[in-house]
């Protein structure tokens, strides 16, 4: 389990409410609000899209919302910055290939 | 259109400061920051600040942030977050993409306080998942509560690289090396310390060959480099690891000014690309001021006098103070700036090889190239004495402008002499009652107490510690060296919490005493 | 513009290097081998080569690359980084989609 329990100095994080969402049409939950690419991460996603030319993975990287390495697609929406994106609850979202969702 | 008497973009410790200032004179000020929480990278800093009182010494960073809000707020203080500034033009026009829509605004003038973005390296296999900016690992455990990874690899030894490291320590992960390229470590030999006495091993004069996976970071190798930074064959060490983390330092995020048409100018020793301003942050464009990073890399502390400058220039710029009471005002703030800019860390020895204190004293060269100063080189340090008895030592052995352990003993035992970054010294003839308060206090974990000996073949050293989970009294490990060597047996005897150390619990080990001044950490077995 | 390039100094051919294939911008990924063969095809100046390449002009406008870019370039020049231009910094600073601009309130 990647998620802290408790830190030292921080103490106990006061989470939002937990959610479903579907990632790849599997099932994950994570908490409302956080953003997307937390609750992957805490389910152990690594991958968010693949490259255009290259085919190539990519994940978070700057997590402040500036590289957009970390940009998926949520609710049929491309280039989403999950890395700055709060998780709803029954959101879709889906690995990025190039500029659509894989497999589209 | 909507006017605003000063428009600020950032709201990080620079923007906040400023907007602070100008508010306490009665301007009407507008803060626009493109994330979703103010603070800029504030929250993120969980450890305690270097500096003096007046520069919020021994304070959390992420308290500070909390601080500066609030006198924000109850100043009136406009923040308007989600609102990204997408243009600026010499005539203070600003366009502010806020939601689905693009707003235009109007400032009398305008302070910019972006702050800075992070560099980067690159390796084969940089774009790996997993491979990650420091700041990202931050965000993810500090604001988040999320691990970055199990088994990390830290990629530059500047301040950010060693803090980073260490946070990533109290997270619960495993930091499996930190490497930089150049000969030297960046950052404070004491941050260096508190990270190498858990067992983090240091690499100078290497870098990363390559980072391995197909989906994800399995691994990286990392190379000795010589002079001239070219690899060194077969000197390859592999290390399995998750995560690699970059901390390569920040270049000013300054386009905004560039595109208002300020003068600018490359400077390396600001980090980049800077506008030309004047002593408080005035740029070639009347009524644009620059405040922080974005005019300088430099720490925070530093930012948040920037910040208060510019909001007193902006002041007198509309008429609401006169020339004396700025000039009155800015001579304090320039005293401050001034002494968070002295030591050897001060930007104007950026670069530098500094071989002695200014006390005269040889620095470690260990520490340098290590993280840890030798047992054999701590003894030269004024701060490390020996006395009967409970008894501070002191192992902080660079000039660093920092005096909060000053100011903690009451029995007025610790001095640092006329000179805010001259190294602390136990006073003569001075009594410890073993309250602790200078070992919580100092931001750089650099004091101990310690009883040379028990009378029973025995010493015993208390030592501040961060992590969880907190070992309990009676619990039986392991004393480590200032390398995180296993020395000796060592029993935890007490483990002190109190809301003064702030969140810094003093844990007290019993050593057989001829690990007195050498067990500087403890381990469960 | 840029006043530093004097375009009369003779950078010599393009010779291939083994980290060529090195990517640098990742949002339009193109590799170091690009960016120096973009110099000896005489694009000199950032602004160039981003017209040229494509580089910085991704989702994340140059955040991550354009320092690397301008090491790359400075060195097939034989320039110091500090005296190439930054290339033109315009609004908007941040991708904007071009249905925000549509409904722009003035």
């Amino acid at each position: 389990m990647s998620r802290i329990s408790e830190h030292p100095i921080l103490g106990k994080k006061e989470e939002g409410r937990e959610v479903e969402f579907t990632f790849d049409g599997q099932k994950m939950k994570g908490f409302e609000n956080e953003p997307i690419a937390i609750a992957l991460k805490a389910n152990g996603v690594m991958i968010h899209r693949y490259t255009k030319k290259e085919h190539k993975p990519r994940g978070l990287f700057c997590a402040i919302g500036r590289c957009t390495d970390c940009v998926m697609v949520v609710d049929g929406k491309p280039n989403i910055r999950t890395c700055v994106t709060p998780l709803k609850e029954g959101m879709v979202v889906n690995t990025q290939d190039g500029v659509k969702a894989v497999g589209m | 259109m909507k006017r605003y008497e000063v428009i600020i973009v950032g709201a990080g410790p620079a923007g906040l400061s400023a907007a602070i200032e100008a508010a306490k004179k009665g301007l009407k000020v507008v803060v626009f920051d493109e994330n979703d929480k103010p603070g800029g990278q504030l929250f993120k800093q969980i450890h305690k600040f270097f500096g003096s009182k007046e520069h919020h010494a021994k304070i959390r960073g992420y308290k500070i942030g909390e601080e500066l809000l609030k006198e924000a707020g109850e100043l009136g203080v406009e923040v308007v977050l989600n609102a990204t500034v997408v243009g600026l033009y010499p005539d203070k026009e600003v366009n502010v993409r806020i939601n689905d829509e693009i707003h235009h605004f109007k400032g009398d003038t305008v302070i910019i306080a972006t702050g800075a973005s992070e560099n980067m390296v690159t390796f084969p296999g940089w774009t790996l998942p997993g491979v990650i900016g420091a700041g990202a690992a931050q965000t993810m455990m500090n604001i988040h509560g999320i691990r970055p990874g199990k088994k990390i690899l830290m990629l530059g030894s500047g301040n950010v690289g060693l803090v980073v490291s260490f946070q990533l320590l109290q997270a619960g992960c495993e930091v499996v090396a930190i490497v930089d390229a150049a000969p030297r470590i960046g950052g404070y030999g004491v941050h260096a310390s508190k990270v190498s006495r858990t067992g983090v091993p240091f690499y100078l004069s290497h870098t990363i060959k390559q980072v391995h996976g197909e989906d994800c970071v399995t691994g990286v190798t990392i190379t000795e480099v010589d002079d001239h930074f070219a690899p060194i064959p077969d000197t390859e060490k592999f290390f399995e690891v998750d995560t690699v983390c970059m901390a390569v330092g920040l270049s000013p995020m300054s386009q905004l000014l560039k595109m208002a048409g300020c003068v600018m100018e490359d400077n390396p020793k600001r980090g980049g690309q800077v506008p030309i301003v004047d002593e408080y942050g005035e740029t070639s464009v009347s009524g644009i001021f620059a405040a922080g990073d974005v005019s300088g890399i430099e720490e925070a502390s530093s930012a948040m006098i920037e910040g208060k400058m510019a909001g007193v220039c902006v002041a007198e710029y509309l008429g609401y103070i006169d020339e004396e009471e700025k000039d009155s005002l800015l001579k304090v703030f320039d005293a401050d700036l001034n002494s968070l800019r002295q030591g050897m860390f001060a930007p104007k020895n950026r670069g530098k090889l500094i071989e002695s204190t200014e006390e005269g004293i040889e620095i470690s060269k260990n520490l340098l190239k290590k993280g840890y100063v030798k047992d054999d080189e701590i003894e030269r340090f004024p701060g490390v004495v020996h006395k009967s008895g409970v008894h501070p030592v002191i192992e902080c052995t660079q000039n660093i402008p920092c005096n909060p352990c000053q100011d903690a003993c009451k029995k007025g035992c610790i001095s640092t002499g006329k000179n805010i970054t001259y190294l602390p010294f136990v006073k003569d003839g001075s009594e410890c009652i073993n309250c602790g308060m200078c070992v919580a206090s100092c931001s750089g974990q650099a004091i101990f107490l310690v009883n040379e000996d028990c009378g029973d073949g025995s010493a015993t050293v208390t030592l501040p510690y961060e992590f969880f989970p907190l070992p309990e009294v009676g619990t039986v490990g392991f004393g480590l060296s200032r390398k995180g060597e296993k020395l000796c047996e060592a029993e935890v005897v007490s483990v002190k919490s109190v809301g003064a150390f702030d969140h810094t619990n003093l844990l007290t080990m019993k050593v057989p005493k001829e690990y007195a001044m050498k067990a500087r950490f403890f381990k469960c077995s | 513009m840029n006043t530093v390039v004097d375009r009369s100094i003779d950078i010599g051919e393009f010779i291939a290097q083994p980290d060529d294939d090195m990517l640098i911008c990742r949002c339009e990924e193109i590799t170091k081998g690009e960016i120096r063969k973009a110099v000896h095809d005489g694009m000199w100046t950032l602004t160039e080569i981003r017209r040229y390449l494509r580089t910085g002009m991704g989702l994340c406008q140059g955040q991550t690359c354009s320092r690397l870019v301008k090491g790359i370039v400075a060195r097939e020049l034989g320039v110091s980084p500090a005296e190439l231009e930054p290339a033109t910094a315009r609004s908007p600073m941040r991708p904007t989609e071009m249905r925000i601009f549509g409904t722009e309130e003035v």
